[in-house]
């Protein structure tokens, strides 16, 4: 029988509340999926959709995008301007062809030490059911190829 | 009697051609948009353009090609060339002008450094031009000293039959000749009369234009800041033209591996010219568009004595502003009388 | 003709009056259906201005030229609802100062052209207005109708197609009114963040992060389409990008010079329903 697929996922998170919440997560000795990569940022505000291009581009299969709850931002209003860029963002994947299911948003607080953890296991698990994003995947590979003519 | 190929012989040369190990390549329509590629049978062939969106250029000289892969660990650098598969190929139903393009080329890319990825990819490519017996209003040919039914760089010229079931077959090179020699069984002699040349009107006069451009004091005219006020900037005309060939080199990757590639660039970019502390002495669109000019018409006959350009009328032709190497000249040509 | 002749008129005006010191329009392109644009700076080269249908491009592109407005003197330009539009978003995100700009205001139905009454931008925000209004919330165009119903993996595929063929000549990004950044990003290097490279996963991303600078910004002139020499359409994403910031924010670029811009704006009761 063949491996199961381990989907690889890159996750962008704001330092002051969901990277907050994965540390939690973690001294709360809590388990969850190991398919996360992990990138801190300043702000959900200095998440450029571009990273999440780039992480597709580098063969990720899913993206998770995640920061404060609306009034809790450090920076007070940095997660309301990144609702909208993603809202317009998303549809515009989805105009495409890029599931918008491969790319997924949340707020966790530095509190939600489960809800993190518990998020990680379910997008995992949501990932792996869409398997690898082989249309992307082959594009890379195009590009990786030797001269044709 | 000349030798004569008739259209519905084409479906077995193809597979002649194919079954040989010949790639076979001509003008295809796709999504509304034409170029030269690769097809599976003669039935994608489409010989009803004037001339495909894209030039030959690309069959030679890829947009995007990579030339060297790389690797970094701790101790040791590794790297590994990318070349071209050997594959010979036909490339059939080229325009004139897109052959004449390559030949314009050829000095190019072997007078100092021999570029392996042209000479390659031309060494291996048997290039059959169909001469045009239609024209639209951007071709410019005749004005560049060539014609509809121009030899320079084919290995064989079909000319159209009046009919229009066939073409009449002349080979040109040793080359041309061993590639139709497969194909011997599928031509007739006939005394079918070849379809009038299609008729591409003089534009401009070109000695008097390069004749203008070679005269120093019209380096710095203020017709070069009125001709392109309207140009915008953008690379179309260069990337179009079978003659403009300047590339950059660009890594893709990180500190540990990736890829060198060789990508189309363009003088029509800022970025072309543009030095690492920020000053650039092409700083104005004139400036590069005069470039464009003087490299076409004056430097590059300067070195190898032939014009870089074969009078596709691309440039014109798919211009965002309706500019293009026709206009200049044709107002080069009123100035200099 | 009788606008066109109109037009010359008042060209002829704003220019011996020393009013405009440029007049941004058309004249004839190298076949019977081309226009080409035309700058202007004495009287006597009116007669050279034509204006009818085929008059389509969107100048105003041209304003923000380097320099060209530097000196604070006035330009005139032609333009249709959509480069009006685009003026008030220049304006919007500082890059000129609408008061320096004279508009020639011009539409057509068919072969018929007619004048738009007013003079800066600031006098047509009641066209404007209704053009949102009246402007269909759902498009007519079949493709984009094909498109918006295929299965995301079909919807890639169709782009991937299309992407192919991209030879980044960057035609769109040149011809867009909007895309006046002095080093757009995929000019910058220190990261080199957008390949430069034309293979089919470069072409995505530099489509996308293209559609994506213009979501909200956007008038749906058509200059990018129409410039792009391999056909991609383009006007498609802006359709879809249009319909978007409209559905979910009632953002109708360019209404006025002081909207604010979509994407660097927000409520705080922005629709989340995709957030978990």
């Amino acid at each position: 029988m063949s491996e199961p697929f381990e989907p690889k996922i890159v996750a962008f998170v704001c330092t002051y509340c969901t990277y907050a919440g994965a540390d939690l997560a973690g001294t709360s000795r809590l388990k969850y999926a190991p398919n996360v990569r992990t990138i801190r940022l300043p702000c959900t505000g200095r998440i450029s959709p571009m990273f999440i291009l780039k992480a597709l581009q580098k063969g990720a299969d899913g993206v998770l995008v995640s920061g404060c709850h609306p009034g809790d931002c450090h920076f007070t209003h940095g997660n309301y301007h990144a609702r909208r860029r993603w809202m317009v963002f998303r549809s515009l994947l989805d105009f495409i062809g890029i599931p918008p299911e491969r790319v997924k948003y949340s707020w966790i607080s530095a509190a939600e030490g489960v809800k993190f953890a518990e998020l990680i296991n379910s997008v995992t698990e949501d990932i792996r059911k869409l398997g690898p994003f082989d249309q992307y995947k082959e594009l890379i590979e195009e590009t990786e190829a030797e001269a044709t003519h | 009697m000349t030798k004569i190929l008739f259209t519905d012989k084409l479906h077995n040369c193809v597979e002649k051609w194919q079954s040989a190990g010949l790639t076979v390549i001509g003008p295809v329509q796709k999504a509304n948009s034409s170029s030269y590629a690769t097809v599976k049978n003669a039935g994608e062939l489409d010989f009803n353009m004037v001339l495909p969106d894209r030039s030959i250029k690309e069959l030679f000289f890829p947009q995007t090609e990579p030339i060297l892969h790389y690797s970094i660990k701790k101790q040791e650098i590794n790297t590994r060339e990318s070349l071209p598969p050997n594959e010979p190929r036909i490339i059939f139903g080229a325009r004139a002008c897109d052959a004449s393009g390559l030949a314009i080329d050829d000095p190019l890319f072997g007078w100092d450094y021999k570029d392996e990825y042209w000479f390659q990819r031309r060494n291996e490519s048997v290039i059959v031009t169909i001469a045009c017996t239609k024209a639209d209003d951007f071709c410019m040919c005749t004005s560049l000293t060539l014609a509809p039914d121009s030899t320079k760089g084919s290995d064989v010229l079909l000319r159209p039959l009046e009919n229009n079931k066939g073409w009449q077959v002349e080979e040109l090179t040793e080359r041309g000749r061993e590639a139709f020699a497969k194909i011997a069984d599928f031509l007739q002699e006939s005394s079918e009369p070849a379809a009038p040349l299609a008729v591409v009107e003089e534009k401009f006069d070109l000695d008097s234009c390069v004749a203008w451009l070679k005269n120093p004091e019209n380096f710095d005219s203020k017709f070069w800041k009125e001709i392109s006020m309207r140009c915008i900037g953008c690379a179309s005309c260069t990337f179009l033209c079978p003659t403009c060939h300047c590339f950059d080199i660009q890594d893709e990757g990180d500190t540990y591996s990736g890829i060198r590639r060789k990508n189309w660039d363009s003088c029509s970019f800022s970025l072309f010219t543009m030095h690492t502390s920020g000053h650039n002495p092409r700083s104005t669109q004139s400036a590069r568009w005069r470039q464009r000019i003087m490299h076409k018409f004056n430097y590059f006959p300067g070195k190898f004595s032939v014009n870089s350009c074969s009078g596709c009328g691309r440039c014109s032709r798919q211009c965002p502003v309706d500019m293009g190497i026709t206009e200049t000249l044709q107002e080069i040509s009123k100035l200099s009388q | 003709m009788i606008t066109q002749e109109q037009y010359r008129t008042r060209v002829k005006e704003l220019l011996s009056s020393g009013t405009v010191k440029m007049v941004i329009g058309y004249k004839p392109g190298s076949t019977p259906d081309r226009r080409r644009p035309l700058f202007i700076r004495t009287a006597e080269e009116a007669n050279r201005l034509v204006l009818d249908s085929a008059c389509i491009t969107n100048l105003s592109g041209y304003l923000v030229t380097e320099g060209l407005l530097s000196d604070e003197k006035k330009v005139a330009i032609f333009l249709r609802p959509e480069g009006i539009r685009s003026i008030n978003i220049l304006a919007a995100e500082s890059q000129l100062n609408a008061d320096q700009i004279i508009i020639l205001g011009f539409d057509s139905t068919g072969s018929v052209v007619k004048t738009l009454d007013g003079t800066h931008a600031g006098d047509f925000s009641e066209l404007l207005g209704s053009i949102k209004q009246n402007s269909p919330v759902k498009p007519s165009e079949v493709l984009f109708e094909q498109v918006e119903q295929m299965t995301p993996a079909e919807r890639f595929a169709f782009w991937q197609e299309e992407f192919s063929r991209c030879i980044k000549c960057y035609a769109c990004r040149q011809a867009c009114p909007m895309c006046y950044c002095r080093r757009c990003i995929v000019d910058s290097n220190q990261p080199q963040w957008v390949n430069t490279s034309s293979h089919t996963l470069g072409n995505f991303e530099w489509n996308i992060v293209r559609a994506f600078h213009l979501a909200g910004r956007c008038v749906e002139c058509g200059n990018c389409g129409r410039a792009c020499p391999v056909n991609i359409p383009l006007r498609l994403i802006n359709r879809r990008m249009a319909q978007e910031v409209i559905e979910a924010f009632d953002h109708f670029p360019g209404l006025n010079q002081t909207q604010e811009p979509v994407l660097a704006s927000f409520k705080k009761d922005d629709s989340e329903t995709f957030i978990l």
